[in-house]
């Protein structure tokens, strides 16, 4: 517990001012300020307070930080050859020549890039799927309910998600996930085996979307790794029509992205 | 006749009025996956006339179609990976899932994977209040088996069909959906409003047949491979 909290304090005190400066300079998203409790009017709107499988409605992302850290504030466990990625292009950043990742050239975000994103998402839950709207654009997410992951699955942008109840935990599963995705926006990457497990489940009396997301990639990371996003519910808000392609001032030209 | 034996009927009268009320207000489900029928590319009113545009609309109407015709025509959004916006988006030939909650109704369109969340029971506030963008804000309200969807606060960078038909950011729409053909199709009749490029409110009429309910929606990424470069 001591160690949980040093570590919850550590992180806290480390991300929060890059935090909110990275808020403010991704992709030209404004900062959006912390969020407050919805107002009462809104409450019974969507997601059920008391049903703990009734994940829909509008969430926003609490801790966001474009970087992605283990619990306790490290770089995740890297091979080699992942940390001279992960180099290349920390090092392509500071030198003001950023390498371009899918969301720089408008393509979906990638898993579980795309669950990490400083606007809105919103669930919503159908009889054998769970689709996630995410303000980000092109970001649709497709989870098929009660199936088991394939063998072999088409490679696309935001992979092949499959998903199944664990008590009150959503476990989504994925596969297939396209390399020209990154996992976060400084520089950790992946390959084509990267395995994805999110665990999702309403906490704090539903204010709050816990995902424990676990990474396994062998090409990249000497073991599985795992980093936990929580989102508020926001039933104030609503998702906003968001368009990656108007004006886009990082779109990178062969490969690099000069921010004008 | 006597007077007594009216009582049974009205009672039956009384009966099948509540049936049909009852029926009336269960809101059918347009819950799965459509697709439009036919090409709408040249939009047309409900007669198969070009709409009833202003001089002026028809003046850059008529330039689109020229411009197009020698390939220098670059009003098309589409061609810059930008949304077809409402109501062109209607009439894409890609499919579109339709997600049904009690406060809202969503369109997912496989074109662009573009979203459009229509929020029930609501009513739209004056166009002076909403932002000018490609989808606008779309409120839904059920009258009787018709969903009735009115749209407004629109930018005025899309046209309402590939020919080039133009709207300005005044544009307001009403979409009246049904299901028809014993709920295999779906029927749009869509009237357009916008005095600024029409001279009259005109109407045109989309139909959608239903897709297999195991359709998974295709992702799509435009800047990737772009149909319409």
């Amino acid at each position: 517990m001591i160690l949980r909290f040093t570590a919850a304090a550590l992180l806290a005190a480390t991300c929060l001012v890059p935090a909110l400066a990275d808020a403010q300079q991704a992709n030209g998203a404004l900062y959006r300020p912390a969020p407050k409790l919805p107002e009462p009017k809104y409450r019974d709107q969507y997601s059920s307070m008391k049903d703990q499988r009734d994940l829909s409605g509008v969430w926003f992302i609490r801790d966001y930080n474009r970087r992605f850290r283990t619990p306790i504030n490290t770089l995740p466990p890297l091979t080699p050859f992942g940390k001279v990625e992960f180099d290349k292009r920390v090092k392509a950043e500071t030198d003001g020549a950023p390498m371009a990742d899918a969301s720089t050239h408008c393509w979906p975000h990638g898993i579980p890039r795309v669950m990490n994103s400083p606007y809105p998402i919103q669930i919503i839950q159908s009889p054998g799927k769970i689709s996630i709207v995410h303000e980000v654009g092109h970001n649709i997410r497709q989870i098929r309910m009660d199936v088991p992951m394939p063998e072999k699955v088409p490679t696309s942008f935001l992979g092949y998600s499959v998903g199944h109840w664990e008590g009150n935990t959503l476990v989504i599963e994925t596969k297939g996930t396209d390399t020209r995705t990154w996992i976060d926006e400084e520089g950790i990457i992946h390959s084509d085996q990267l395995y994805t497990i999110e665990r999702i489940r309403k906490v704090e009396n539903g204010e709050n979307l816990e995902n424990e997301v676990t990474m396994i990639d062998p090409v990249f990371f000497t073991r599985p790794w795992v980093k936990k996003i929580n989102y508020a519910w926001r039933p104030d808000l609503r998702i906003s029509e968001y368009i990656c392609e108007e004006n886009n001032r990082n779109a990178p030209q062969n490969g690099v992205t000069v921010a004008k | 006749m006597s007077r007594y034996s009216f009582a049974p009927r009205i009672a039956a009268l009384a009966l099948v009025s509540l049936l049909s009320q009852g029926i009336a207000q269960a809101a059918p489900s347009l819950a799965g996956f459509w697709l439009v029928e036919g090409n709408h590319d040249t939009l047309t009113d409900d007669k198969g006339k070009l709409p009833p545009m202003t001089a002026e609309a028809r003046k850059r109407y008529n330039a689109a179609v020229a411009a197009r015709k020698v390939g220098k025509y670059t009003g098309d959004t589409l061609t810059k990976c930008l949304p077809h916006g409402l109501p062109r988006l209607l009439g894409a030939p890609y499919p579109i899932e339709v997600l049904e909650e009690k406060k809202q109704i969503t369109f997912l369109h496989e074109v662009h994977h573009m979203p459009r969340l229509v929020y029930l029971g609501e009513k739209l506030p004056p166009i002076d209040d909403l932002d000018g963008n490609f989808m606008g804000l779309s409120v839904g309200n059920w009258n009787g088996d018709t969903l009735v969807i009115d749209s407004a606060g629109f930018n005025d960078l899309t046209t309402l069909d590939k020919a080039g038909i133009p709207h300005s950011t005044e544009m307001v729409l009403q979409e009246r959906m049904k299901l028809i053909d014993g709920g295999q199709r779906l029927e749009n009749v869509i009237t357009v409003t916008d005095p600024q490029t029409f001279t009259k409110p005109w109407s045109y009429r989309l139909t959608f047949k239903r897709m297999p309910n195991d359709y998974w929606l295709k992702e799509f990424a435009c800047t990737d491979k772009n149909p319409d470069a």
